[in-house]
């Protein structure tokens, strides 16, 4: 009996230990996760969109400068983003343009339909001369 | 004892390698930049992708001894060259450096360039030279002569094999021109000039005064001579140029050119293509509105744009694949062909031809200038490098009558029985042997001369004459025209058109070499 009581002592204080490691790393990652979340709580979509009219206003009064404020998305200035986007899609064109690794379908190389018509055929098309047959 | 003899060949090795970078020194690497220019490594660094270059001969100098050239030695003798990537593709590069004795065109020189263009034509890679060079250097005498034959004959030998570009960023002088001549490409960079005997010596010879630019200068070069291809600002504009043109081309005659992933539709049909052409047949239309409209949106690159603009070439995208326009342009002299559009054409059809690229051709032409200018100038021979370039060509060919395509001109462009493998018209085609005032003179000249009212008799027909030929229906009658299409299904229809035909094999009879009217 004595060894059975021993025994549940050194259970309890086993699950404990490992039951309060596991509480207080969960309670650490909740810390952590709210800490690296932005203050501001997301903006449902619908919301967003009702900010829409009353830019209008503020375009009204664009002369005062302080009563204007910049549209925020995602944190970011709405300019900042808007110029985000003019790059990014600028660059896309231009490696589009250049046929670049990232926009193409076939590597430059290859015979684009693997075809053994094509390669023969072209084989033949490039050929100086032909043997006369007997 | 080793280690050091092996650190000190090493130390050396880098010291050499350190000076060949520096190539005429700071000093000219200083006078290059204040002329607003690059160096020739800069050049080679914003060409290729990072890390790419792996250079040949930098260790390479002149033997010559004579007026004081013993004294002038430097490590790769002005100019720099081996193999690179453009966007993940081999290239092979040379670059000449102006820092050295005015990159002046050396024996070594022609060596090292002759290496390069060996090896890119057994590897079957492209071959780009960026020129900058005053010269011959003269103090080689025939040694350098001889040295641009040896680099022509292997441009010569890589044409029509692998795509060679030439950019020119700076003069380019005497024998030093043929070279890019003989290259399939050749970019000017504002600034730059191309003669084969500069200012000096034609004042002195004739008596002219003229500057290098108003001789040579790219304004005159892409748009009077059409040597040059195309003219951009700026050296790096010039070098992004090469890497769009490249974007186009396969890297060699037996491959294909890149495929850019499908970002436009391809069942896309442009309701403004069916307004595009005027209800006044005389009234005219940019052509350049129809291929933008038609292909794969921002992808049309005009070659030789302000060469002979009464016709356009260039190249797009049609579901991403590589595709070569020819057209003629309404917009400028009505579209009509001269001596120069031919030659513009002809050459554009080769090119095409010669790296697989399929040729679609817009039509819209009332003939060919008709004048003593055009006739004394040999429009002839120069019209017939059109059909003889359409004609030998074996990639696939698909025509487009817009609209007015009469006599010959019908003929030349891209006519069905020319090895045209489909001809589309629009509604809107006037397929005719002549206009319909000339045609009704010839035809109905009894009838008028009989009439009461001749006038009234001439025009009504004439008004006959055009409701009952100025269409596309009579060649779509008798099997010249496969399918009258309206102008917004043109870009479905091509796409489809083409997919079929991308594995289009056709041979020419075994030959030398045809002789192209020249």
């Amino acid at each position: 009996m004595d060894n059975l009581g021993w025994g549940l002592q050194m259970t309890v204080l086993g699950m404990g230990i490992v039951f309060g490691l596991l509480a207080l790393l969960w309670g650490l990652l909740t810390i952590v996760l709210r800490l690296d979340q932005s203050p501001q709580a997301p903006e449902p979509a619908d919301a967003a969109a009702d900010d829409i009219p009353a830019l209008a206003p503020a375009a009204d009064a664009a002369g005062d400068t302080k009563a204007w404020a910049m549209p925020k998305v995602q944190g970011m200035d709405a300019d900042l983003v808007a110029a985000i986007l003019v790059a990014v899609l600028t660059h896309e064109g231009v490696r589009r343009h250049e046929a670049a690794p990232a926009m193409r379908s076939y590597w430059p190389g290859s015979l684009l339909y693997a075809s053994r018509w094509v390669a023969t055929g072209r084989s033949r098309q490039t050929r100086v001369w032909q043997r006369r047959s007997k | 004892m080793t280690e050091k003899t092996v650190g000190g060949h090493l130390a050396v090795l880098r010291g050499m390698r350190e000076q060949a970078l520096l190539g005429g020194g700071a000093k000219r690497i200083e006078q290059q930049h204040a002329r607003g220019k690059l160096t020739a490594r800069e050049r080679l660094s914003l060409l290729l992708d990072a890390g790419s270059f792996q250079e040949f001969g930098a260790l390479a100098t002149h033997n010559v001894s004579e007026f004081g050239l013993e004294k002038q030695r430097f490590l790769g003798d002005g100019i720099v060259a081996g193999f690179g990537k453009i966007n993940g593709r081999r290239v092979a590069v040379f670059a000449q450096d102006f820092t050295v004795l005015g990159g002046s065109f050396s024996e070594v020189q022609s060596n090292k360039i002759c290496r390069i263009q060996d090896l890119a034509l057994e590897a079957g890679i492209p071959c780009i030279g960026l020129n900058d060079s005053g010269g011959a250097r003269i103090q080689e005498g025939v040694r350098s002569l001889a040295a641009y034959g040896e680099v022509f004959v292997r441009n010569v030998m890589a044409s029509g094999v692998i795509p060679q570009i030439s950019v020119i960023l700076g003069p380019c002088a005497g024998g030093a021109v043929y070279s890019p001549a003989l290259t399939d490409f050749v970019i000017m960079c504002r600034g730059s000039s191309m003669f084969l005997t500069g200012p000096d010596v034609i004042k002195a010879v004739t008596g002219e005064d003229v500057t290098a630019q108003t001789l040579g200068g790219p304004e005159v070069h892409t748009h009077r001579s059409g040597v040059a291809h195309l003219a951009v600002d700026g050296e790096g504009p010039a070098l992004d140029m090469v890497k769009r043109l490249m974007g186009y081309l396969p890297q060699n005659n037996n491959e294909d050119p890149p495929q850019v992933t499908p970002y436009d539709p391809t069942d896309r049909a442009d309701e403004a293509l069916n307004t595009l052409i005027p209800e006044d047949e005389n009234q005219p239309y940019d052509m350049r509105d129809a291929i933008t409209r038609i292909f794969d949106r921002d992808s049309f690159l005009e070659i030789h744009p302000d060469f002979a603009p009464n016709a356009v070439v260039g190249f797009v995208r049609l579901d991403g694949y590589s595709v070569g326009i020819v057209g003629n342009q309404p917009a400028y002299m009505s579209g009509a062909l001269n001596i120069d559009a031919s030659d513009k054409i002809s050459r554009f059809i080769r090119i095409c031809d010669t790296y697989n690229v399929p040729v679609v051709t817009f039509v819209d032409c009332p003939g060919f200038l008709p004048g003593t200018d055009q006739e004394y100038g040999g429009v002839i021979r120069h019209g017939a490098k059109i059909i003889y370039a359409y004609c030998e060509a074996t990639v696939p060919k698909i025509s487009i009558v817009t609209r007015k395509a009469m006599g010959g001109a019908y003929v030349a462009m891209s006519s069905k029985q020319m090895r045209t493998d489909l001809a589309f018209a629009w509604p809107t085609a006037q397929i005719a042997v002549m206009g319909a005032e000339a045609a009704a003179k010839v035809l109905y000249r009894e009838e008028v001369k009989n009439a009461a009212d001749p006038g009234v008799k001439e025009r009504e027909l004439i008004s006959h004459y055009r409701e009952k030929f100025f269409n596309p229906y009579r060649a779509a009658d008798v099997g010249q025209i496969d399918e009258v299409i309206e102008p917004r299904e043109t870009r479905p229809r091509l796409v489809r058109a083409l997919e079929v035909l991308r594995t289009k094999v056709q041979q020419n009879p075994a030959k030398k070499h045809g002789l192209v009217p020249t």
